[in-house]
């Protein structure tokens, strides 16, 4: 990370004096600019709604509580975790501590898979499809965030979805739930939400048929009734892809390192690793979570990985699983950038995040 | 004689009244550069009014067999030209009766002031008729039905046209809330410095159909002469800011209208996707999970023409693109509509000599805080009640309708210059 200039420090700190603050963290005068005007309107919104709720508290007024903001996030703690949400589409999800934050990349390629399934489903013909739910499992979903986007820019034109999102953090899916009934709340959300989207525990990584195992998971959970095949259609994750090096050698930036959850980050050392025959320790989740697609007939599959090598990686291990396990279907498998294909006027590189798509 | 205690004229002032004194003498002024609106129609305009009737009358009578939308839609728009028309006849009609009356020898001498009586009425309303008729004939501008994106800029005077772009943007909220309009600042941009109050750019949104046709008249160089906070000697300074309206594009086309939905590739304001390259103002390194920017601003630049709109006012980088799109594309359809007016204006200067058209780069207004006065360039409309106008109050109303009517004037001579060349056309061939 270079080193702020002297200038700079001076040029922020007379613009404000709580500007040098915020660039330790954002490094650049702008984003520092921004960042303190969203926590001053946060602050003040803050203030407003004590006042008018007449709160016990002790009266901080909004300079005080402006301070203790911009001193907290100059050691690191991240900005969403401080305001509380961040927007996600058209939607804002809540952000605590213990849960990954919701990243743009991701919310590019929900949009995305969006288009993708709509696309899919004008394609084919009309009547049979409308009588079908629509199934989407989200997996390591974390606050939410993909299947409440999802269901957000499906709802209007699907008529029957069903969308499961599954985490192994207790906390997780607390705020996930708290997330669904946020959204709903202010509008954002149709009420069909609420019986439409679940948030399970369950674990990616077990083998063994254990109650948290994800198969078992799909299999228990009651699908709204027409089948009772367990399968599904549309298999979605931003699973942690991360590898332990860089996640300490200095790629990983501070505050993540320091205030998200690493479980949330780095795959899990695992023993069976070594025994799978997977080189690098951030590609294990894919491993499982395409088998697990196989065994759900899942006819879309979107993934989301840290950079072009790995989406790499993760394309042969595909296709080693296909000739392995299913060596007669036929599926095409894409690299897309986070930019999404709308957009080719985007610069992408090497380093941006990614996504694999397979369709069958 | 009622008793009247004396009392001094300053304990009048302080106590008396509470209607301002001032008031007095804010008084209209009307300079005489708008055109007079003389209430006989000049002969080219009545004749495209017949025929546009005439039109009307067709088509109508072919709809009343078979159906078809897109003729329905030509008869409503026709259908108020041909009913003034019809008014404009009919009084003319019972005029040169009446005068006949008038003149015959043979009409009974009581019947006479009851003749005289009746001219004097029509004759009376025949100027608001055919007022009626100009406004009926000029063509609805295209964006007209569409809510509007305005937006300031301070141009030549530093700090200070900065400071009155802030007020200007005052303004406008409060003329919005005035009129009920839900309006919100989509960016909002103050310039370096310790102050805030500096404005930088500023574009709100007035999510209202038909604010485009009422905020019209707004476009244009705003110039503000008045003594700056930041001024210590006391010179009064002129300075400039520029406000521009632009035509906001509803979210869906809808397909309801098809000519402004702007997704479809042969309609006259898409912008192709390809054309614009958008950039994501980050620094390189990795992203996804391993950082966690809040930097969310996106830039898109226009390619063939280099337009360059920039967003990071939400935390959310698809809000920003989202809005960004919204900027740009009113923008290229305000410089496309421009584009096609000016080439009117070529083909029409022929016929009128020198026609002077308003641009964005004109100056249009002048408020001056000396003299507490805001004079309209184009109308001659000036309020000597400066405050009343900075307040987006009736002020601001009256100096809007006068110019309104300024551009009807202008968009009827500019009719009249196009007949005109028509039948010259149609004489030399």
């Amino acid at each position: 990370m270079p080193r702020l200039s002297n200038s700079t420090i001076l040029k922020a700190h007379q613009q404000h004096p709580l500007l040098p603050l915020l660039l330790r963290e954002c490094r650049s005068p702008d984003s520092a600019k921004n960042e303190l005007r969203w926590l001053q309107e946060k602050a003040n919104r803050l203030i407003s709604f004590k006042k008018a709720t007449r709160s016990t508290h002790a009266p901080l007024g909004w300079r005080r509580l402006l301070n203790s903001m911009c001193h907290t996030r100059s050691r690191g703690m991240p900005l969403q975790y401080i305001l509380g949400d961040q927007p996600f589409g058209d939607l804002e999800i809540l952000c605590q501590r213990g849960v990954l934050i919701p990243r743009a990349e991701t919310e590019t390629f929900t949009i995305h898979t969006a288009k993708l399934i709509l696309d899919s489903i004008r394609g084919q013909c009309r009547e049979s499809e409308q009588e079908r739910c629509l199934r989407i499992v989200d997996l390591c979903t974390g606050s939410g965030c993909i299947a409440l986007l999802l269901h957000g820019l499906l709802a209007p034109y699907i008529h029957r979805l069903s969308i499961l999102g599954i985490d192994l953090s207790p906390t997780a899916i607390g705020l996930a739930k708290k997330n669904l009934a946020h959204n709903i709340q202010l509008g954002l959300l149709s009420k069909r939400a609420t019986t439409e989207i679940a948030f399970q525990r369950g674990n990616v990584l077990t083998y063994n048929d254990s109650e948290l195992g994800v198969q078992e998971v799909i299999r228990n959970f009651q699908w709204l009734p027409s089948d009772l095949q367990s399968h599904c259609d549309v298999l979605i994750s931003n699973p942690p892809y991360i590898s332990p090096e860089s996640f300490r050698d200095g790629t990983t930036s501070r505050s993540v390192r320091a205030f998200e959850p690493k479980l949330a980050l780095v795959p899990s050392l695992d023993t069976s690793t070594i025994a799978l025959g997977i080189e690098n320790q951030e590609d294990l989740f894919y491993y499982h979570i395409i088998l697990l697609s196989f065994k759900l007939c899942a006819k879309l599959v979107v993934l989301e990985c840290g950079s072009r090598s790995q989406a790499g990686r993760v394309a042969t291990i595909t296709r080693a699983l296909i000739s392995g396990y299913r060596p007669n279907t036929l599926v095409s498998i894409e690299i897309w950038p986070s930019t999404g294909t709308v957009t080719n006027g985007d610069i992408c590189c090497e380093d941006d995040p990614c996504v694999v798509v397979l369709r069958e | 004689m009622a008793y009247i205690p004396w009392i001094c004229s300053r304990c009048l002032a302080r106590f008396g009244t509470r209607t301002p004194v001032g008031r007095k003498w804010r008084i209209l002024q009307w300079r005489g550069l708008n055109t007079n609106t003389d209430s006989d129609l000049s002969a080219s305009l009545l004749s495209r009014a017949r025929s546009l009737a005439a039109e009307h009358s067709k088509l109508s009578s072919y709809l009343a067999a078979s159906f078809d939308g897109k003729l329905a839609k030509r008869v409503g728009e026709l259908a108020p030209i041909a009913n003034v028309l019809k008014e404009w006849d009919k009084i003319n009609e019972s005029i040169s009766e009446l005068n006949h009356l008038l003149d015959d020898p043979d009409t009974d001498v009581e019947l006479k002031p009851l003749v005289i009586e009746d001219l004097e009425n029509s004759k009376a309303t025949l100027p608001t008729i055919s007022d009626n008729l100009k406004q009926a004939l000029v063509p609805r501008h295209p964006f007209s039905a569409l809510p509007c994106l305005l937006e300031i800029r301070p141009g030549a005077g530093g700090d200070e046209a900065g400071l009155f772009a802030f007020e200007l943007l005052r303004m406008y909220t409060a003329f919005c809330s005035r009129r009920g309009f839900r309006s919100n600042v989509i960016k909002l941009e103050v310039g370096d410095g310790p102050a805030e109050d500096r404005l930088s750019e500023a574009v709100i949104e007035i999510d209202a159909d038909g604010a485009y046709n009422i905020l019209r008249t707004e476009s244009g160089v705003h110039r503000v002469q008045r003594v700056p906070a930041t001024e210590t000697k006391g010179r009064t300074h002129t300075s400039a800011v520029s406000v521009m309206v632009l035509p906001s594009f509803p979210e869906t086309g809808g397909g309801v209208d098809h000519a402004l939905n702007f997704e479809d590739p042969s309609s006259d304001y898409y912008v192709d996707p390809q054309e614009v390259r958008s950039e994501k103002m980050r620094a390189g390194g990795a992203g996804g999970q391993h950082v966690n920017k809040t930097e969310s601003a996106i830039r898109l630049t226009h390619i063939p023409t280099g337009i360059v709109v920039s967003m990071q006012d939400s935390r959310s980088q698809h809000a920003n693109r989202k809005k960004a799109w919204q900027i740009l594309r009113a923008r290229l359809a305000e410089a496309r509509q421009e584009a096609r007016e000016q080439e009117l204006v070529e083909l029409r200067r022929g016929v009128l000599g020198g026609v002077a058209r308003m641009g964005r780069g004109d100056k249009i207004r002048t408020y001056n805080y000396g003299q507490s006065r805001c004079t309209d360039h184009r109308s001659g409309i000036t309020l000597h009640n400066l405050d009343g106008v900075l307040d987006g109050g009736e002020g601001l109303e009256t100096v809007m309708e006068s110019v309104r009517s300024w551009l009807i004037d202008q968009e009827v001579a500019a009719l009249a210059a196009d007949e005109v060349a028509k039948a010259k056309r149609a004489s030399h061939s």
